[in-house]
């Protein structure tokens, strides 16, 4: 059952890396080959003649921006959220969910239609922008679930002792809250990183990312398989990385909503 | 508000009301300013990345918006959503999205039902498998259909294609042929997306009280009887989730076609959200495109309105 379950979900992933390491030779024999002498030539094509290069830095400008502007708008939305109470509280988190609902489509046209009136196509804040349409309130979701994790004694103690709201939330709950940060942050990395519909249309030369810049290799004449696979390995190295390193954090951050 | 906070001022001067009141409200009020400060940057980027354009959108389905016959361009009044309504294509994608939902949905709520009781306990290996299921679900979906399209799919030359043949079910086109192509989509997102269904349920395994079982072992049910009338009965909740979450997602899907079949053989493939790209950006009928977004928009408010009852319930 074990290896049934390994090879299905992790087999797929090992041809791609396999593939993208053979020769343009080996990469179409029957029955598939799976001994041959490695080589990166397939990296080089894709790198240097199809231009991933670029894309990858392209990419890695947009995820990190995204990253950062999330968090900074998310975290202190979070704590307010689960913290205190004011006056349209319920209505408000009631309409953080509802834009979290909010078909891609739904936004990508008439943000395609006003970004081209305003002619910012093409251009990084625009993409940045639309990018917080998904990342935000997911995000602000996730740090209203950490938040709501941190005993109140803290902070009344804090607040008693005369300490600003301010300075609370900064010295307080910040460094306490710091697991749902990196769980937000990672996820709203991997969901940047990984986009396409948006990048599809709102993108373009000077700032196509991987994800449409693979695309390159799929013609109508031909499939480079090799590039390709390369390629998807490139765009598939971050996040498989992190989720080595931050695999409990990506369970959590995941599957928060539906466990509790 | 304001008045009234300086009325009670006026009105109550002496100690008395110094303790009782202004400490309060003044506190209340310092908590109100510090919570919309805190608020202000998200409320305004939603409302510029999110509401704005749902507004916007809703907009333009009135109105007609052709990109490449600009004379054509104007206000149209409902004639989009009349135009929908005799729209064969239209009426096949809602079809497909019905199938595709309903599909993935069930087949990831069973499968990862069944691996998650398969697997449950400790047993060697346990992190290995937790890091290979994980690793679907966070890949590009753009790179998951290529891949499937290419390497796996491909006739004669695709992984799957190849064992098909070598275990006599032969070779076939399976994204180029309109009755497989679908359940191509289908496999492809179930295998994305199964691995989250399992790592709830697997959660959700765990945590289940242990009296039940043991009752059911001394009662002497059979593991078919324990697993209808405790095991399920306990998993409702988790069972709830996991559709409401897919669903969610499923209606949403997009990438992943798009790079497996972009919609085709036809439109074999073609979900509403893909219906109204290529109507948007193939065939460049923003308005028209406007109003099929509409219409997924509406139809996906109506069911998390559903599963929001549903939720509430379970």
């Amino acid at each position: 059952m074990l290896l049934v379950v390994v090879f299905v979900w992790a087999v797929p992933i090992l041809w791609v890396v396999l593939t993208s390491l053979k020769q343009r030779t080996e990469i179409f024999t029957v029955p598939p080959t799976l001994w041959f002498r490695p080589t990166f030539e397939n990296y080089v094509t894709a790198l240097e003649t199809y231009g991933i290069a670029d894309a990858l830095v392209n990419s890695a400008i947009i995820s990190v921006l995204t990253v950062a502007l999330t968090l900074v708008i998310a975290i202190p939305a979070g704590y307010a959220y689960a913290r205190h109470r004011f006056a349209g509280r319920r209505a408000l988190s009631f309409y953080t969910l509802f834009t979290q609902m909010a078909p891609a489509i739904g936004i990508l046209l008439p943000a395609f239609f006003i970004i081209g009136r305003l002619r910012l196509i093409d251009t990084f804040p625009a993409i940045i922008l639309v990018y917080l349409s998904i990342t935000v309130p997911i995000s602000i979701w996730l740090m209203i679930t950490y938040f709501e994790e941190i005993p109140r004694e803290l902070e009344e103690a804090a607040l008693v002792d005369g300490a600003s709201r301010y300075v609370v939330f900064g010295r307080i709950m910040l460094p306490q809250a710091l697991g749902g940060v990196m769980v937000t942050g990672v996820l709203a990395f991997i969901e940047a990183w990984n986009e396409f519909l948006f990048a599809s249309i709102l993108t373009g030369s000077q700032t196509r990312t991987v994800p449409v810049a693979i695309f390159a290799f799929l013609t109508t004449e031909e499939t480079l398989w090799g590039p390709f696979t390369a390629t998807g390995v490139m765009i598939m190295a971050p996040v498989a990385l992190i989720a080595l390193f931050a695999q409990r954090y990506i369970v959590k951050g995941l599957t928060i909503g539906a466990v509790k | 508000m304001l008045r009234e906070g300086k009325g009670t001022e006026m009105t109550e001067t002496g100690i008395q009301a110094a303790i009782r009141k202004r400490p309060s409200s003044r506190m209340a009020r310092a908590e109100r300013r510090f919570a919309w400060t805190m608020l202000a940057p998200s409320l305004v980027v939603l409302l510029v990345v999110s509401t704005i354009p749902l507004i916007v959108l809703i907009g333009m389905s009135f109105y007609t918006i052709e990109l490449t016959q600009a004379w054509k361009n104007g206000f149209a009044g409902v004639s989009n959503y009349v135009r929908m309504l005799n729209d064969g294509r239209f009426l096949s994608s809602l079809g497909v999205t019905a199938v595709y939902t309903t599909a993935t949905v069930f087949l990831q709520v069973a499968i990862g039902l069944g691996l998650a009781l398969a697997l449950s306990g400790n047993f060697p290996g346990r992190n290995l498998l937790r890091t290979a299921i994980l690793l679907p679900m966070i890949l590009a979906p753009v790179v998951v259909g290529l891949s499937w399209r290419t390497l796996l799919l491909t006739p004669r030359y695709g992984l799957i294609d190849f064992l098909s043949e070598a275990i006599g079910l032969g070779s076939r086109s399976w994204l180029g042929d309109p009755s497989w192509a679908l359940t191509s989509v289908i496999v492809i997102h179930t295998w994305q997306w199964t691995p989250f269904a399992f790592l709830v349920f697997t959660a959700a395994i765990a945590a289940l009280p242990t009296e039940p079982f043991e009752a059911a072992r001394l009662d002497r049910a059979s593991p078919w009887q324990t697993f209808v009338h405790i095991t399920l009965p306990l998993l409702r909740p988790a069972i709830v989730i996991v559709v409401i979450f897919r669903s969610m997602i499923a209606l949403r899907a997009f990438a992943a076609i798009f790079a497996a079949t972009g919609g085709g053989p036809g439109s074999a493939t073609e979900i509403l959200n893909l219906y109204a790209y290529r109507t948007s950006f193939t065939s460049f009928s923003l308005g028209y495109g406007a109003a099929l977004a509409t219409t997924l928009l509406l139809v996906t408010v109506a069911i998390s309105v559903v599963f929001f009852r549903v939720r509430q319930r379970a």
